[in-house]
């Protein structure tokens, strides 16, 4: 193994094609963050339209390039849901629970520094990891299935239940409309259709993107035509140098930021659950771990970063699956897939026994664009940071514009716009009645691999449910046990915190 | 310079996706890019295939084709759109056979490919084969068939989903062998995820293509396969023991809307055909592990009608059990 890892240096470092090696990751990188900062165009769509380039030059430049594109995209899509509440991809929605509102303090920079630290930092470590640890990774992604997903997922859903902050039936309320909507369309296991009402265009489910978007990016725009258009953001105060990251804060946050990691790193062994699971899961953990739960949503720093830590922590381990057993992670890793097989590289336990050192050149040219992600993202933030000095009277417009056509893009599909519209109305009319939509967006996103996880689980336990988890899944039953130990744990210290703080509310 | 090219390309695709085309048509057929439908995610082995064929089809047509994906409601949504579309030759489908010829039996859906759709052609196909663990005691197909006809409800099967690419041939061969009600079927998201569920013992035998299979190297043991010769030594295909032929058989096929002017028709299969001879298509088909195995429209829409009565039966089968 360590042989492969001094091959592959030597391999990376060939002196004839390293130049280009990384001046593709860079472009890749760029074109990522640029695809990914476009609401509606995926980073999904960004890979499979570069993917035919990199058919036709050597693998150490175009799997690298693809690399670039896939974490650029990840960090790329915060920036908009950083700036005016649109998440740019999936992966970007839990960023736009704290982003837009530092936005709207006049401290958009420092909101998109954080942002792109945590993704470096969660990205570089989980890199790091995953090279370390390839073997038993590998193994572990063996030893997590449905039953175990399943047991996690429930876990996460009853510790956000039991902590979320505000009114308390207000949230748990939330949550179960984000569970009811979740269900909607066929169900996972039967294909029985659910609450459809024989509309053919919903059957698969409510889609995510189009409904994100509706969710949390229209009700902000509303909001601010009410309001007059310079209580918004004092264009005075926003400065584009203003407001930038001090190292202090960068500290205070490494804690959610390493927490964060390791659930991203986590989540990224598990083949098929992906950067929006994982950066829920991240933003819940720091909120719950957190002393002052109550500034979560209100435009905390550490809710960015435990994101953004998350979903880019991913991406390094979903690549050992796909290296080691075949089995690519999720669909970025399968068009990874292409890419190598391409050149005749078949992902797979062979792969790694013969082709030892080029698979480990491609997993340190991986790390190493953590330290060019590093560069073009600080590059970038200012002329990101300039789109909110734009007048309001021109941005708002502008906005509304990139909501509709991101949505249109996204599948081209008439009937997303009216889950758009729908959405809106219904963020809307929350937002004034106070009511929080994150529960809502917590539900819809866990509830769906829940249910289906949990289905596979019943079908694989063949009807002996309880004996199935507790004799044949050790790892399933003790998640279970668990759970209400660590929920009651977490719901003291929240109880005690809000006697602590309460009177200041 | 061929990277120069495909970045103009894939710049140009991004801009005419977002922009959509402009028509105009008087000048000879094609003088715009024309619109590929898929309605498939990225990624899969569909993405990929339509990924080389159109990086290189510009070279013989003389105008780009576009990839559009409109995945969801299990192919519906972009089959309906294409549906819906002209039939004037600028929007083509890029489908399946069970998606084609199979889903019409299990749900209502909101057209009738049969009368919406003539194929263009079948540019190649997807080969499934059965595995099991190396170390299993199911040495032969025969094996599992006495075993599971022994053993209701003990042997468990991983497949891609619901009606999906693997679950749907598993089932046809099934019924074929009389044991369809005596497996477990248990759903993954997606071939990957089913792969990972088979390789943790979660299920004791899968249906992968075979170039999934091969990565794998000693650790599986192939027990069936399709095609007419068997790309296992030792192996028999699904032909030799009896069964339908087809199964495990996923054509990749392009449909366009059935108005289709047959000018229109014609030069898109003689594009399709001369697409076969072209070099770099050769080399890249070859590379991501397919075949050229093209079959022209007019052959393709014969074995349309023998796949929908053999689903049909296979389904009403099904039906009759429950």
């Amino acid at each position: 193994m360590f042989e492969s890892f001094l091959g592959g240096f030597a391999i990376l470092f060939n002196p004839e094609t390293v130049v280009m090696t990384f001046v593709l990751m860079s472009t890749g990188l760029f074109l990522g963050m640029f695809v990914g900062a476009l609401p509606g165009f995926t980073t999904l769509m960004a890979l499979a339209i570069l993917l035919p380039i990199s058919f036709f030059i050597h693998p150490l430049l175009g799997i690298p390039f693809l690399l670039g594109v896939y974490k650029g995209g990840i960090y790329g899509g915060s920036i908009p849901a950083i700036l005016v509440s649109m998440p740019g991809t999936g992966a970007a929605v839990a960023t736009t629970f704290d982003g837009p509102a530092l936005t709207k303090k006049g401290e958009a920079r420092k909101a998109l520094e954080i942002a792109l630290f945590s993704s470096v930092t969660g990205d570089l470590t989980s890199d790091l990891i995953t090279i370390a640890l390839i073997g038993p990774i590998a193994a572990v992604a063996l030893l997590l299935g449905p039953p175990e997903l399943a047991a996690i997922l429930m876990m996460a859903l009853i510790v956000i239940a039991g902590t979320s902050s505000g009114v308390f039936v207000k949230g748990l309320l939330m949550l179960a409309v984000g569970l009811f909507l979740g269900m909607i369309g066929q169900d996972p296991i039967g294909a029985l259709s659910r609450f459809s009402f024989g509309i053919t265009e919903i059957e698969a489910g409510i889609p995510i993107l189009p409904m994100l978007i509706g969710l949390f990016a229209l009700p902000e725009i509303f909001v601010a035509i009410e309001k007059k258009a310079t209580e918004i953001i004092d264009a005075a105060s926003v400065k584009i140098s203003g407001a930038r990251l001090s190292w202090l804060e960068f500290k205070g946050c490494l804690r959610t930021i390493f927490r964060s990691t390791a659930i991203g790193t986590s989540i990224g062994m598990i083949p098929g659950v992906g950067q929006v699971v994982a950066a829920f899961m991240g933003y819940a953990a720091a909120k719950s771990a957190s002393k002052t739960p109550e500034k979560f949503g209100k435009g905390e720093l550490e809710g960015i970063a435990a994101a953004e830590a998350a979903n880019n922590a991913v991406n390094g381990p979903t690549l050992v699956p796909l290296l080691t057993l075949g089995i690519p992670g999720d669909n970025l890793t399968v068009i990874l897939v292409g890419a190598f097989i391409a050149h005749g590289l078949r992902p797979g336990p062979q792969l790694m026994e013969e082709q030892g050192p080029l698979v480990f050149a491609i997993l340190i040219a991986m790390v190493l664009a953590n330290i060019l992600f590093i560069f073009i993202g600080y590059i970038c933030i200012p002329l990101f940071a300039k789109v909110v000095t734009i007048r309001k009277s021109l941005l708002l417009p502008l906005t509304l514009v990139f909501a509709f056509a991101g949505t249109w893009v996204f599948r081209s599909n008439p009937y997303d716009l009216a889950i758009l519209v729908i959405f809106g109305a219904l963020g809307y009319m929350a937002k004034k009645l106070q009511f929080d939509v994150t529960p809502l967006a917590m539900g819809f996103i866990l509830g769906q691999p829940l249910e289906y996880a949990f289905g596979q689980t019943v079908i694989l336990s063949s009807g002996n449910l309880v004996s199935y988890i507790f004799l044949e899944r050790p790892i399933t039953a003790a998640i279970i046990v668990l759970t209400p130990l660590i929920t009651y744990l977490m719901w003291r210290r929240s109880m005690r915190l809000r006697r602590q703080f309460g009177a200041e509310e | 310079m061929r990277l120069h090219n495909l970045m103009k390309l894939a710049i140009g695709a991004v801009l005419a996706v977002g922009l959509g085309g402009i028509t105009d048509a008087r000048a000879e057929y094609p003088e715009k890019p024309i619109t590929l439908i898929l309605p498939l995610g990225a990624g899969g082995s569909h993405d990929r295939n339509a990924r080389v064929f159109t990086s290189v089809i510009p070279d013989i047509l003389g105008q780009p084709i576009i990839v559009k994906l409109m995945p969801g409601a299990s192919g519906q949504t972009g089959t309906s759109a294409a549906a819906k579309a002209k039939a004037d030759g600028y929007t083509l489908i890029f489908s399946h056979n069970y998606f084609d010829q199979l889903q019409k039996h299990v749900k209502k859906l909101p057209y009738d490919t049969d009368k919406a759709f003539v194929a263009v052609g079948s540019l190649n196909s997807g080969e499934f084969s059965v595995i099991v663990h190396a170390d299993s005691q199911l040495k032969t197909w025969q094996d599992l068939v006495k075993f599971a006809k022994a053993n209701p409800g003990k042997l468990k099967f991983a497949h891609s989903g619901n009606w999906g690419a693997t679950h749907s041939p598993a089932l046809q061969l099934f019924t074929e062998a009389g044991i369809a009600d005596k497996i477990v079927m248990v759903p993954y998201k997606g071939g990957g995820p089913s792969m990972r569920g088979f390789l943790a013992r979660e299920a004791d035998f899968t249906f992968q293509f075979i170039s999934t299979i091969k990565a794998q190297g000693p650790k599986v043991r192939v027990l069936i396969s399709a095609g007419t010769k068997s790309e296992f030594k030792g192996t028999p295909t699904f032909k030799d023991l009896g069964y339908t032929a087809d199964i495990g058989k996923m054509y990749r096929i392009i449909l366009a809307p059935r108005g289709i002017p047959a000018d229109r028709l014609a030069k898109l299969q003689g594009a399709l055909i001369k697409l076969q001879g072209h070099k770099t298509y050769k080399r890249l088909i070859k590379a991501i592990g397919e075949k050229l195995e093209y079959i022209n429209g007019p052959e393709y829409e014969k074995i349309r009608p023998m796949q929908s009565a053999a689903y049909k039966k296979m389904i009403d089968g099904l039906k009759m059990k429950k």
